[in-house]
C-alpha cells in the first residue's frame, strides 16, 4: 500500500533558522499607465522571504498578487511601471537593475512556475530541448550534460521513462505532467528562489495533491526558498511557514500559518476562512458566512481601510483614516486593522433549520443511462455508462468527479442539451433521456432549468440583465401582460438578493457574483421542478462563492426544487448535498447519502479525492493521504475492468483489470462499485476520524 | 446573509465608465476621426451638390478647353471636354456614395445569411455553403465582375449584384466563424431551454453579438468596392455617360496624360481620400472595439 503522511512543512523547520533574507519587498509600488488613465495596482507593499522559508501570499482575484509576482520577476510589461520602492533579491537591489543583470538573476536564481502549463511551454519543442536550454544558458555546461542534466531532473518530479519523456512534445502530455516538467524546468538552474503563482489550480484533485506533495519534497533536496501565491487558503496551511493576506494591494495581516489560521486578526482574514466550506462539516452543521460586496477596483478604493465598506466592524472617525499602518501584534503576526483588538473570532452563523427531505417521492430517476460519442473509425468516446441514480423531491444530488468523468454530459442529457445513446431518464412519468431540447414539449423545458458554470458566458452581452428571465417568463406563461411580468422580474431580482436598478445594466456591468444571481434567478423564473446546477460556482472567487452557495440553497429549500449539483470539489459537495454520486470515467463508482460518502467505509476512489482535500484549519488532525499514480486514463480508451484500476492503491489481483467490480450493497442507499467486499470496505476508516460523525 | 449590493459612489463610477457607448468610444480613437473626418467631407458634399454654387457638371464651358488650368471659374480646372472637373467630382461623389454603401448592404445582408446558417447548423448545409463560398472566392474578384458586368449591362442593379456575389461568400465566411464561438456560449445553452426557435435565437442571440466585428467589415468593403466601382469606370464598364463617374474621369483624361496630367490625378486623389477615409474609420473602430 503506497500511503504516505505527508510532511511538506519538513524541510522549513531546519531551514529557517538561519534567518537571512532571500526576498526583500519594500513599500513596493506598481502602476499601470494606461491610454487615459494611470491603475495603482499595488499603493504600498513590503513582505521578505527567508532563505529556506516558504511564503504564501493569499487573495482573491484582482488583490494584486500575481502582479506583485510578475513585478519580482520583472514582466510587468510595458505599461507597468514600479514607480516606488524596492525588491531586494539576496542583498542586489531589482528596481532599476539594468537588463544584463536581471538576466543573470531570472531563471537562474529566481524561477517561476505559472498557472498554466501550456502556455509556459514552447508546444513546437521537445521537452528535452526545453529543458536543457535552462543549464545551457544558465549553467554554461555542454549540450550533453544538459541533456542528462534534464533527464536526471525528470526523474526528481517523478515522470516516468525519462529519456522518453526528453523526446516528447508538450500536447503529448497530461495537465499534471506539464505542470511537473514546468517545475523540473524552474528547478534546473538550481534557484535560491521559485516563484509558484497558483500552480494548480487548473488540475484536478488528485493531481493537484500529487503536485503539492512533490513540491515540498523538492524543497527539501534543494533547499529552495517558496513565494506560493494561490487563493487557496487550505493548500497554503499546508505548504507555507508564513502567510501573508493580501487585499486590494495592501497587505493586511501576516503571520506564522498556525497562527494566522487559529487566530485570525482582521475581519477580511476571518472572513475568507469562514467562507470556505470545510470537509468535516455539512450544512445542517455549520453556514457559510459570505463577504458582502466585493474588491473595489484600484481607483475605487475609500480612504483608510481598503476592506472597510465589506466589514462588519466599521467605525467612522476609526477605519477611515488615511494612516492605517501595519500594527506589530506580538509573534511575528502584523495586522492592518486599527480595531484588532475588538475583533472576536466569529461565531458560526445562525443555522437554519434544514430538515432532511422528508417525503421520499422520486423526483427524478436514471437507470442505465449511456452517451457514448463516434469519433470515426470505430473509436467511440464512453462520457457515460449505465449510470443509475434516482433523486427525492425536494433533495439535492451531487455529482461529484474530476474532469473527463462525464458528470456535465449527464447534466447535458438531463436538460436536454444532448442526447443519451440508451437507457432512461424518467422525470414525472416521463422518459426524457433521448428527446433533446427543441423535441420537448414546453412543459417538460419549463420543469428543467439549469445553471451554468460561467458566469462570463452565461448572460448575452448584448442584452440587458433581466432581459432572459423576462423572456422566460413570458415564453413559459407563468405571467400574463407587461407589468405583471416586470413585477415578477422584480421579485425574482429580491429573491437573488440584487436591488431592481441592475435590471437594466449589461453584463458588462455587473460583477462575476451578480451575473451568477442573474443566472439563478432566470433558472427559477420558470418555476422548475427540477434544477441542475454545473459547478455553478467554481468559477468565482471564494468570499462570492459562499454567498451565491448559501443563496442557493435557500431558495432550492423554499421552493422545494429538486436539484443536481454537479462539482469538482469535495468540500463543497459536502456541504451542500443530500446525495453524492462520485463518478470515475463515466461510470458511477459509489453513491449514497453524504453522511455514507463521507463518513469513512468508502470506495478507493472516493477515498482517495477526500484525501486530497487541504484545509486551513491548523489544529485539524492531519489527515492520511492516499497518493494515486499516474493520470486519468483517455475516455477513448478505458480499463476492461474496473475504471480506476490502472491507479487504484487497493487493488486486489487481476481481477480489478479484467472483471468489471461488482455492485456492493453497503445499506439501502449506499452502493460501492468495487471487488473488495462490501465487509471489507466497511473497514476502511473515516479520514476524518471519530469528530466528523459527531458533527454529521 | 447581507449580500445586497452595497450602491456607492464606487458603483457608480464604474458604471458611468462602462456605459460609454460603442460608438462614443470611436471618438477617443484619433485614427477613426481621421477617417470620420474624411468621409464626412465627402458624404456632405455630396448632399450639399445640388445646392452648391458650381457649374453644370455636363455643360462643355469651350472658352475654358483651350487651358483647362485651375482658374477663378473653374478650381480644379476643366475636361477635356470643357467640363468643370469640382462639380464632376461632387456630382461623381453622389453616385459612387449611393452605389457602393447600397452594395455591400445587399451583400451583407447575403453573406450574414449564409454565414448564419452554416455556422448554426453546421454538417452538410455547412459543406455545401462553405464548399460554394471557396469557390467564389477562388475567383480573382475583378474577373467576376468583369465577366458579369460585360454580360449584363453596366447599371446599378448590375452591380449591385455583381458586388454581392463578390463580396457575400467573404462575409458569410466571418459570420460564420463568429457563430461557431458564439453558439456554444451558455447563453444560447439557456435560450433553448426556454424554447426559443432558432430563428430567435439567430436574430436575437447571435446577431447583437456579431455586430462590432460585422460593421467594421462593412466599412472596409465599402472601400473596396468605390475602388472596384473605379476600376470598372476607367474599363469602361461603369456607369453609362454622361452621368459623372470617377473612374470614367480618369478613362476620359488617360489620353492626355503627358499634356495635361491633372485632369487624371485630380479623380485618383478623391478616389483615394474616400478610400482612406473608410479604411481609418474602420482600423479606429476595430482599435476601439476591441475586447
Amino acid at each position: 500500500m503506497n500511503l504516505i503522511v505527508s510532511n511538506p512543512k519538513g524541510a522549513a523547520m531546519s531551514g529557517s533558522s538561519q534567518s537571512d533574507t532571500v526576498l526583500d519587498v519594500n513599500d513596493l509600488r506598481i502602476e499601470f499607465h494606461g491610454k487615459s488613465e494611470t491603475v495603482v495596482a499595488v499603493p504600498t507593499l513590503s513582505f521578505s522571504v527567508k532563505a529556506g522559508e516558504s511564503y504564501g501570499l493569499v487573495g482573491e482575484s484582482g488583490c494584486g498578487k500575481s502582479t506583485t509576482a510578475m513585478a519580482i520577476m520583472g514582466y510587468l510589461g510595458n505599461t507597468g511601471v514600479i514607480a516606488g520602492g524596492s525588491i531586494r533579491f539576496e542583498g542586489k537591489e531589482l528596481v532599476g537593475a539594468s537588463a544584463r543583470e536581471l538576466r543573470a538573476i531570472r531563471g537562474r536564481q529566481i524561477a517561476m512556475v505559472y498557472q498554466d502549463p501550456m502556455s509556459a511551454l514552447n508546444p513546437v519543442k521537445t521537452i528535452g530541448s526545453q529543458l536543457a536550454e535552462v543549464p545551457l544558458l544558465h549553467l554554461g555546461v555542454s549540450r550533453t550534460e544538459a541533456m542528462e542534466m534534464a533527464a536526471a531532473m525528470l526523474a526528481d518530479v517523478r515522470l516516468p521513462d525519462a529519456s522518453d519523456m526528453l523526446k516528447r512534445y508538450p500536447h503529448q502530455l497530461s495537465g499534471g505532467q506539464q505542470q511537473r516538467v514546468v517545475i523540473a524546468m524552474a528547478l534546473l538552474a538550481r534557484p535560491s528562489l521559485l516563484l509558484l503563482d497558483e500552480p494548480t489550480t487548473g488540475l484536478d484533485v488528485t493531481v493537484e495533491a500529487a503536485v503539492i506533495d512533490l513540491i515540498g519534497e523538492l524543497r527539501s533536496r534543494y533547499s529552495t526558498s517558496l513565494l506560493f501565491i494561490s487563493h487557496n487558503l487550505g493548500l497554503i496551511a499546508e505548504t507555507c511557514d508564513r502567510v501573508g493576506i493580501m487585499y486590494s494591494g495592501e497587505m493586511v495581516e501576516e503571520g506564522p500559518t498556525g497562527d494566522l489560521f487559529r487566530k485570525p486578526r482582521h475581519p477580511y482574514t476571518q472572513g475568507l476562512i469562514d467562507c470556505i466550506p470545510d470537509i468535516t462539516h455539512d450544512k445542517r452543521s455549520r453556514s457559510l458566512a459570505a463577504i458582502p460586496g466585493h474588491i473595489p477596483l484600484p481607483q475605487e478604493r475609500p480612504v483608510g481601510c481598503f476592506f472597510a465598506p465589506r466589514c462588519t466592524g466599521f467605525t467612522a472617525g476609526l477605519c477611515d483614516r488615511p494612516d492605517l499602518e501595519l500594527e506589530d501584534i506580538g509573534g511575528d503576526h502584523v495586522v492592518r486593522c486599527i480595531r484588532w483588538r475588538d475583533m472576536k473570532r466569529s461565531q458560526p452563523a445562525q443555522l437554519a433549520q434544514i430538515g432532511k427531505a422528508q417525503v421520499q417521492t422520486e423526483a427524478v430517476a436514471v437507470s442505465d443511462l449511456t452517451k457514448l460519442y463516434k469519433l470515426g473509425g470505430d473509436r467511440t468516446l464512453k462520457a457515460n455508462e449505465s449510470v443509475s441514480f434516482n433523486a427525492a423531491k425536494a433533495e439535492i444530488v451531487a455529482l461529484v468527479g474530476e474532469s473527463g468523468c462525464g458528470k456535465s454530459t449527464l447534466a447535458r442529457i438531463v436538460t436536454g442539451l444532448d442526447r443519451a445513446t440508451s437507457g432512461e431518464i424518467r422525470i414525472a412519468g416521463e422518459n426524457v433521456a433521448e428527446i433533446q431540447a427543441k423535441d420537448r414539449p414546453r412543459h417538460l423545458l419549463q420543469s428543467i432549468q439549469m445553471i451554468f458554470q460561467n458566469p462570463d458566458s452565461t448572460l448575452n452581452p448584448s442584452h440587458s440583465a433581466a432581459f432572459s428571465i423576462r423572456r422566460s417568463i413570458k415564453k413559459f406563461g407563468i405571467r400574463k401582460g407587461k407589468a405583471a411580468i416586470e413585477e415578477r422580474v422584480r421579485e425574482l431580482l429580491e429573491m437573488v438578493r440584487l436591488s431592481p436598478t441592475i435590471a437594466n445594466r449589461k453584463p458588462n456591468q455587473l460583477s462575476g457574483g451578480q451575473k451568477q444571481r442573474i443566472a439563478i434567478a432566470r433558472a427559477f423564473a420558470a418555476d422548475p421542478a427540477l434544477i441542475v446546477a454545473d459547478e455553478p460556482v467554481s468559477a468565482l472567487d471564494v468570499s462570492v462563492q459562499a454567498a451565491i452557495v448559501t443563496l442557493l440553497l435557500d431558495i432550492q429549500r423554499e421552493r422545494q426544487s429538486t436539484m443536481l449539483f454537479i462539482s469538482h470539489d469535495l468540500a463543497l459537495v459536502r456541504h451542500v448535498a443530500d446525495k453524492v454520486v462520485v463518478m470515475y470515467l463515466g461510470k458511477v463508482m459509489e453513491q449514497g447519502t453524504v453522511e455514507e460518502v463521507f463518513g469513512g467505509g468508502t470506495h478507493p476512489y472516493t477515498e482517495a479525492l477526500i484525501s486530497a482535500i487541504r484545509s486551513p484549519n491548523p489544529d485539524e488532525k492531519r489527515r492520511v493521504r492516499v497518493h494515486l499514480t499516474g493520470d486519468t486514463p483517455s475516455p477513448i480508451n478505458v480499463p476492461a475492468g474496473c475504471r480506476f484500476a490502472t491507479r487504484c492503491h487497493r487493488k486486489v489481483g487481476a481481477a480489478c483489470d479484467s472483471v468489471p467490480p461488482p455492485l456492493r450493497k453497503m445499506s439501502d442507499t449506499h452502493e460501492i462499485a468495487c471487488h473488495i467486499d462490501a465487509a471489507e470496505l466497511r473497514t476502511t476508516p473515516s479520514p476524518f476520524g471519530a469528530s466528523a460523525q459527531g458533527c454529521a | 446573509m447581507a449580500a445586497l449590493d452595497i450602491p456607492d459612489a464606487v458603483q457608480v463610477a464604474r458604471i458611468k465608465r462602462q456605459a460609454r457607448s460603442n460608438w462614443m468610444r470611436i471618438f477617443y480613437s484619433r485614427t477613426a476621426l481621421i477617417g470620420l473626418f474624411l468621409v464626412t467631407f465627402w458624404v456632405a458634399a455630396a448632399l450639399l451638390a445640388p445646392v452648391l454654387p458650381l457649374p453644370s457638371p455636363t455643360d462643355s464651358d469651350v472658352m475654358a478647353m483651350g487651358n483647362p488650368y485651375p482658374s477663378a471659374a473653374h478650381w480644379l480646372g476643366t475636361d477635356i471636354l470643357g467640363r468643370d472637373i469640382l462639380a464632376r467630382l461632387i456630382f461623381g461623389a453622389r453616385t459612387v456614395l449611393s452605389v457602393a454603401p447600397l452594395s455591400v448592404a445587399v451583400a451583407m445582408i447575403v453573406g450574414i445569411t449564409m454565414g448564419m446558417l452554416a455556422g448554426y447548423y453546421g454538417g452538410w448545409i455547412d459543406t455545401v455553403i462553405s464548399r460554394f463560398s471557396d469557390i467564389i472566392l477562388a475567383f480573382p474578384v475583378l474577373v467576376i465582375y468583369v465577366i458579369l458586368i460585360a454580360n449584363i449591362g453596366p447599371s446599378v442593379t448590375n452591380i449591385v449584384i455583381a458586388t454581392t456575389i463578390a463580396s457575400a461568400p467573404g462575409i458569410g465566411r466571418i459570420t460564420r466563424g463568429l457563430v461557431l464561438g458564439l453558439k456554444e456560449q451558455e447563453y444560447i445553452a439557456a435560450a433553448r431551454l426556454r424554447a426559443e426557435n432558432t430563428l430567435y435565437i439567430m436574430l436575437v442571440e447571435l446577431l447583437p453579438n456579431c455586430r462590432s466585428m460585422l460593421i467594421v467589415d462593412a466599412c472596409l468593403r465599402i472601400g473596396y468596392t468605390i475602388i472596384t466601382i473605379g476600376i470598372l469606370g476607367f474599363l469602361g464598364l461603369g456607369l453609362p455617360p454622361p452621368n459623372p463617374d470617377w473612374g470614367g474621369m480618369v478613362k476620359e483624361s488617360v489620353t492626355v496624360l503627358n499634356v495635361w496630367p491633372l485632369m487624371s490625378l485630380i479623380p485618383s486623389a478623391a478616389l483615394v481620400s474616400l478610400v482612406l477615409g473608410f479604411n481609418l474609420l474602420a482600423d479606429g473602430m476595430r482599435e476601439a472595439w476591441k475586447p
